[in-house]
């Protein structure tokens, strides 16, 4: 019996950065798919437009947004969702994805993913936020987990079993950060294995990886560095649980050519099938 | 009773927005990083995203201050205008404002930030299909009697010292001219054109004729008022000339169908 939530994986993509439009614009790319920032393509037209509609022939897409909020205890910015909507009409993403966290209270904005206390209080107000997003979006999305850097003194349970119940009670899907879990996990001093068993494996619909900055004494999610050794190793052991999930780098800052990055994406195909030979030999 | 998750969302963006120390009371504390530094990461990750987006849409002001004046005026706007915009693309709209009120004598201040952000507001402003000498033609004589509008990306920037001078030598790497009011104000076009922003200083009379059209008048209103101010042979040679640099450069849309 399948009890898979989620559609057959599209492959391997990368975010799509400005950086590299003409790139993208000179010829074919060994890119399977493109992830938009869904709120860089929420403007009234131009270039961004123009170069949205453009690659959009060529890539199938996926929207990722920022500034959803989907945990904060305040009613929902239905003008923010509608742009959403209008923005997916366009696209016709194969799916679209935010974080669980909030990113301002009282009409004031952090630009930030800042993290929630996992306790009840929290649990019920993002399902029930989800709820109604995926109502009036009329689909499923995903929710990823993010990275942070402090826990709430409410919190009463880990990470992973908040996004599990949160994930079933509001039958939405997840987005993996294995980058995230990484980060969170020199953070916080919780095993990333731990995090990985417990997740419903069912409802991933797609992994992120990408580079972070290590301080020492904590790691920042910073988007600026190439993949490091440690998070493909929990990559490898992500596909090994899950099997073969749509994966995709996020690089933000410090950009490289997109041949570099396509480099990068090639390590995730190679590894990804090598992990997933035995499962077909 | 605990507090609401409300109640604790206001005190923690309190702390990372404004630094009030109530927030570190919500977070488990450690030794080895400890709740203040913790804080610290978004408190300085809101700040840099801010001080990072502004040093995006104001460049030229930027290049003009330098890196260490710029940061400061930066970090008292931040203060002074806690983000309340979700998208990053806007936050800013006020800095030329701030500007303008907080430094009265450096008046090219505010419009070196006016002629930044009215570029940025061109890039991504809504598209219209502009009219050509094509669509004239084939709209015949009657087209005179169309009320006519700016293309959406198009504004009239007024300028009283030679911001414009300054802006175009930062821009192309030059050493700026020294700061100095204008003799006469001059106004500016900024625009679109294809998916490049641009702008061009406009003679006293065609701002004057631009700025009627923005307002809605046909061909025949912006012919009557040139005739008066110029004459009718000088008003006939003036608006052809105009007519036919909007209608090439793409800031002329038909306002049924803007």
């Amino acid at each position: 019996m399948d009890d898979r939530k989620t559609i057959a994986s599209p492959g391997f993509g990368l975010g799509l950065r400005p950086d590299h439009y003409p790139e993208y614009l000179a010829g074919p790319q060994q890119v399977d798919w493109l992830e938009i920032i869904s709120e860089n393509y929420m403007v009234p037209g131009g270039k961004p437009m123009a170069m949205l509609d453009a690659i959009r022939a060529d890539y199938p897409m996926v929207m990722h947004g920022v500034s959803l909020s989907i945990g904060s205890d305040e009613p929902i910015d239905m003008g923010y969702l509608a742009e959403l909507k209008a923005l997916a009409a366009r696209v016709e993403p194969l799916w679209i994805s935010d974080h669980l966290c909030w990113t301002g209270i009282n009409a004031h904005n952090s630009h930030d993913l800042l993290p929630l206390p996992y306790d009840a209080p929290a649990l019920a107000c993002v399902v029930d936020n989800i709820a109604r997003v995926q109502d009036y979006l009329g689909r499923r999305i995903l929710i990823e987990n993010p990275s942070s850097y402090v826990t709430f003194r409410s919190s009463d349970r880990s990470e992973w079993d908040f996004l599990a119940d949160m994930a079933e009670r509001a039958d939405c899907l997840l987005l993996l950060d294995v980058n995230n879990i990484y980060v969170s996990a020199r953070n916080h001093g919780f095993d990333p294995l731990d995090y990985l068993a417990g997740l419903p494996g069912e409802r991933i619909q797609q992994i992120h990886l990408a580079g972070h900055s290590d301080m020492g004494d904590y790691v920042i999610d910073t988007h600026d560095a190439a993949v490091c050794d440690a998070v493909w190793d929990l990559y490898g052991r992500a596909v090994a649980m899950f099997g073969p999930v749509a994966t995709m780098i996020e690089r933000d800052d410090d950009i490289p050519p997109l041949s570099e990055v396509i480099a990068e994406l090639d390590r995730a195909r190679a590894l990804a099938a090598q992990v997933l030979e035995p499962a077909h030999g | 009773m605990a507090e609401a998750l409300r109640d604790v969302q206001a005190r923690f963006l309190a702390g990372v927005i404004g630094g009030d120390l109530g927030a570190e009371a919500l977070i488990v504390d450690d030794n080895r990083v400890g709740a203040a530094r913790r804080l610290d990461i978004y408190r300085n990750n809101y700040r840099a995203s801010l001080r990072e987006v502004l040093a995006d849409h104001f460049e030229r002001v930027h290049a003009w201050l330098g890196d260490d004046q710029f940061d400061n005026l930066t970090v008292a706007y931040v203060a002074a205008f806690p983000s309340a915009t979700r998208n990053l693309r806007y936050y800013g709209g006020e800095f030329p404002a701030f500007l303008a009120r907080h430094y009265p004598e450096d008046g090219e201040l505010a419009e070196l930030a006016d002629l930044d952000w009215a570029l940025r507001g061109a890039f991504d402003a809504a598209d219209a299909e502009p009219l050509d000498a094509a669509q004239v033609g084939a709209l015949g004589d009657g087209w005179i009697e169309r009320r006519l509008t700016l293309h959406p990306s198009a504004k009239l920037l007024v300028q009283r010292h030679n911001s414009r001078a300054i802006w175009s030598a930062l821009d192309a790497g030059e050493t700026p001219p020294d700061a100095a009011p204008l003799a006469v104000p001059v106004t500016l076009l900024v625009w679109r054109l294809g998916t490049q922003s641009q702008f061009r200083t406009l003679s006293e009379e065609e701002a004057r004729v631009l700025a009627l059209l923005g307002a809605g008048a046909s061909f025949t209103a912006l012919s009557v008022d040139a005739i008066g101010r110029l004459g009718e042979a000088g008003a006939m040679e003036a608006l052809a000339a105009w007519l036919g640099r909007w209608l090439a450069d793409g800031v002329v849309v038909l306002a049924d169908q803007a």
